[in-house]
């Protein structure tokens, strides 16, 4: 009895090959929709997790705070506030800091003869390979030496260095670099290894210059940019980044909180997370409302089918058919609708996750939870949706129905 | 065998009662052939449908092969009909889409009987209506008289207690009206009980009793 109920469903899909694709389709884009959606968004998350991983899990990164603007006041970045001084004496007063990097940014173009290339310039010390687990390709890095008297000398990133050398040899060349309108002169000094992007940008595309140069070269300010900090351990981050708040507070009289922000990986991992997360939720609920659509839609067929069918209902009852039977084989039918529909969906999500995954250079993530998780809300839709045009047939009149033309 | 006592079928039509049935008795025995005559609107179908478990009747009592069966489920209707009933409608009612063998394996299917047996039952029921070399067609591929012999076939197949027929030569021509008639006559001869409604008085004239209906009564009940 069940075989017939299943060759029956398919028997009777089968002759109506357009409408019965038409009302899969709903399901069709929902399954797919729903499959592509979680696995673009954790082959996405996947990756901006595993960069932020490659930073090291011990890093904070301190960064001026933005002022709520109030009254006349406009809300702005606080940028007068980090000095060398400040970044020596938090490395001293926090016990679970190893080393509190300062860092001065700006944007500068780097010109070698003909070439040019622009760049994020940063005024780093000694400390800056080692804290950021970023190593030299070629040559070395700025020195004390190089920082005690303000030397011209400039570590290139690769992208930077290949813009500029090809695949010459940069060491030892000098290059101008232009900065706010000023030429300055730089020795080339080593060249970075390459790395992925990370969450401070492409690092490949930035050169680095003593900071002491930066300073007073090139800025002419005692402010840095913002500050790099290193816990001793990743187990300490945590309380590294208490001391760190509590001290900065207390130095810069800072009660609004308002001078200073500090990010630790923990913390954008969780803002990562949760935004990816919510917009997964999102979309996937975009999905999900298009997999409802896709049910409507089948009700919609089933109920039509089953006006169209009245004689045949009537006749099957006739001739021995029980409610169930009926209702079994409308459901089944319904059933057969969404499954399918789940399974055509499931290929076509994988297919655009696959090359969506290619595109966005990510890992192809698709749990098999997510298959299955879609899978079996197409057939809960289709049971759902198949329920009442199965039980309008099952409970026809057997009088009614074979008289109906 | 069939014992129909003081039946009544009132239809509500918003405000409006329609009786259909106003209390009609008889019995029929086993092996016997009876037509049902009368003018239109009369009640005939309401009775068959009441006769074939198809509809219940609002008063008075149906006794089939000495049980009650006026008061009985929807599912226990419908295994009555699958076992004990054969239909044959005016307007042949097969399932188009459906094959001839597979039209006639139907009531097995519900009767859930294992495929090789219904396979061979519905063959053989084919055979009897000469349409043993028709197995795979369609309903729209064959004659009339043919898809009415396709529904004897299929009435046939549980080897039911009683075959009742709604009018069988209603769409057929005179010719075919009269060959599906000589398959009834031999149907009643091998011992089947057939009741049947008609219009025509040739048709009739091939049963052993006539019973006429007018208005919700019976009319008059003769041997012939
Ligand atoms: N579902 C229904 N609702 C209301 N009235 C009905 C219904 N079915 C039948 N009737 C009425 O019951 C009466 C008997 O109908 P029935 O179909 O039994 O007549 P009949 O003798 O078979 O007629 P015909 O020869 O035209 O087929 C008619 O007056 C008809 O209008
Ligand atoms: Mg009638």
């Amino acid at each position: 009895m069940f075989f017939e109920i299943i060759k029956l469903a398919f028997d009777s899909l089968r002759t109506n090959k357009l409408r019965t694709f038409l009302s899969m389709l709903g399901i069709i884009i929902g399954v797919g929709a729903v499959i592509a959606i979680v696995s673009i968004g954790s082959g996405a998350r996947e990756q901006i997790t595993s960069r932020i991983s490659s930073l090291g899990s011990n890093i904070i990164n301190i960064l001026p705070g933005t002022s709520r603007g109030w009254g006349g006041r406009v809300s702005r970045s606080s940028t007068d506030i980090f000095t060398l001084e400040l970044a020596d004496y938090l490395e001293q007063v926090c016990p679970s800091v190893k080393r509190v990097l300062p860092l001065s940014q700006g944007s500068g173009l780097l010109i070698n003869g003909e070439l040019n290339v622009q760049a994020t310039l940063n005024g780093v010390n000694t400390y800056y390979p080692e804290v950021n687990n970023y190593n030299l390709a070629q040559g070395q890095f700025i020195n004390e030496e190089d920082l005690e008297n303000n030397r011209n000398v400039i570590v290139l990133g690769s992208q930077v260095a290949e813009n500029l050398f090809g695949n010459t040899n940069a060491l030892g060349e000098k290059i101008k670099l232009n900065f706010q309108n000023r030429d300055h002169l730089f020795t080339v000094i080593g060249v970075m290894e390459e790395k992925g992007a990370g969450l401070m940008g492409n690092l490949n595309n930035q050169a680095y210059i003593p900071i002491t140069t930066f300073m007073k070269k090139l800025s002419n300010s005692r402010f840095v940019t913002y500050y790099i900090a290193q816990a001793s351990s990743s187990g300490e981050a945590s309380s590294a980044v208490s001391e760190i708040e509590f001290f900065l507070t207390k130095y810069l009289k800072d009660e609004e909180k308002e001078k200073f922000n500090i990010m630790s990986q923990d913390e954008i991992l969780e803002t990562v997370n949760s935004v990816t997360a919510s917009l997964s939720l999102m979309l996937g609920g975009i999905a999900a409302i298009s997999l409802l659509v896709g049910g409507i839609g089948i009700m919609n067929i089933m109920l039509v089918s089953v006006t169209e069918r009245t004689r045949e209902i009537g006749i099957r009852k006739a001739l021995g058919a029980k409610n169930k039977n009926i209702m079994s084989q409308f459901l089944v039918e319904a059933l057969s609708l969404s499954g399918m529909g789940g399974l055509v969906g499931i290929l076509l999500g994988w297919l655009g996750a696959y090359t969506i995954a290619q595109v966005g250079k990510w890992p192809l993530v698709i749990t098999p939870v997510s298959v299955l998780l879609a899978f079996g809300f197409a057939l809960i839709i289709g049971l759902f949706f198949g329920l009442y045009p199965a039980m309008k047939a099952a409970r026809m009149d057997p009088v009614e129905a074979l008289r109906y033309e | 065998m069939l014992e129909i006592k003081k039946i009544k079928k009132i239809y509500q039509l918003g405000k409006v009662k329609v009786e259909a049935l106003k209390g009609v008795s008889f019995g029929i025995e086993k092996g016997d052939f009876v037509a049902i005559m009368g003018p239109s609107g009369s009640g005939k179908s309401t009775l068959m449908h009441i006769i074939g478990c198809l509809d219940k009747p609002t008063e008075g009592n149906f006794f089939l092969d000495g049980k009650d069966v006026s008061k009985l489920n929807d599912d226990k209707l419908a295994e009555i009909r699958n076992k004990s009933i054969g239909f044959v409608f005016q307007q042949f009612n097969l399932l188009s889409r459906a094959s001839l063998l597979h039209n006639v394996e139907t009531p097995l299917i519900y009767a859930g009987v294992k495929v090789k047996k219904r396979r061979e039952l519905a063959k053989s029921a084919l055979d009897s209506v000469g349409l043993g070399d028709r197995l795979k067609h369609r309903p729209n591929e064959i004659s009339g008289g043919e898809r009415q012999r396709t529904a004897i076939a299929r009435a046939l197949v549980n080897n039911p207690l009683i075959i009742l027929a709604d009018e069988p030569t209603g769409n057929l021509d005179t010719k075919t009206g009269e060959e599906i008639m000589r398959i009834f006559n031999r149907l009643n001869q091998e011992g089947h009980t057939i009741i049947m409604v008609t219009h025509e008085p040739d048709i009739a004239r091939h049963a052993r009793r006539i019973i006429r209906l007018r208005d919700g009564l019976i009319e008059r009940d003769e041997k012939i």
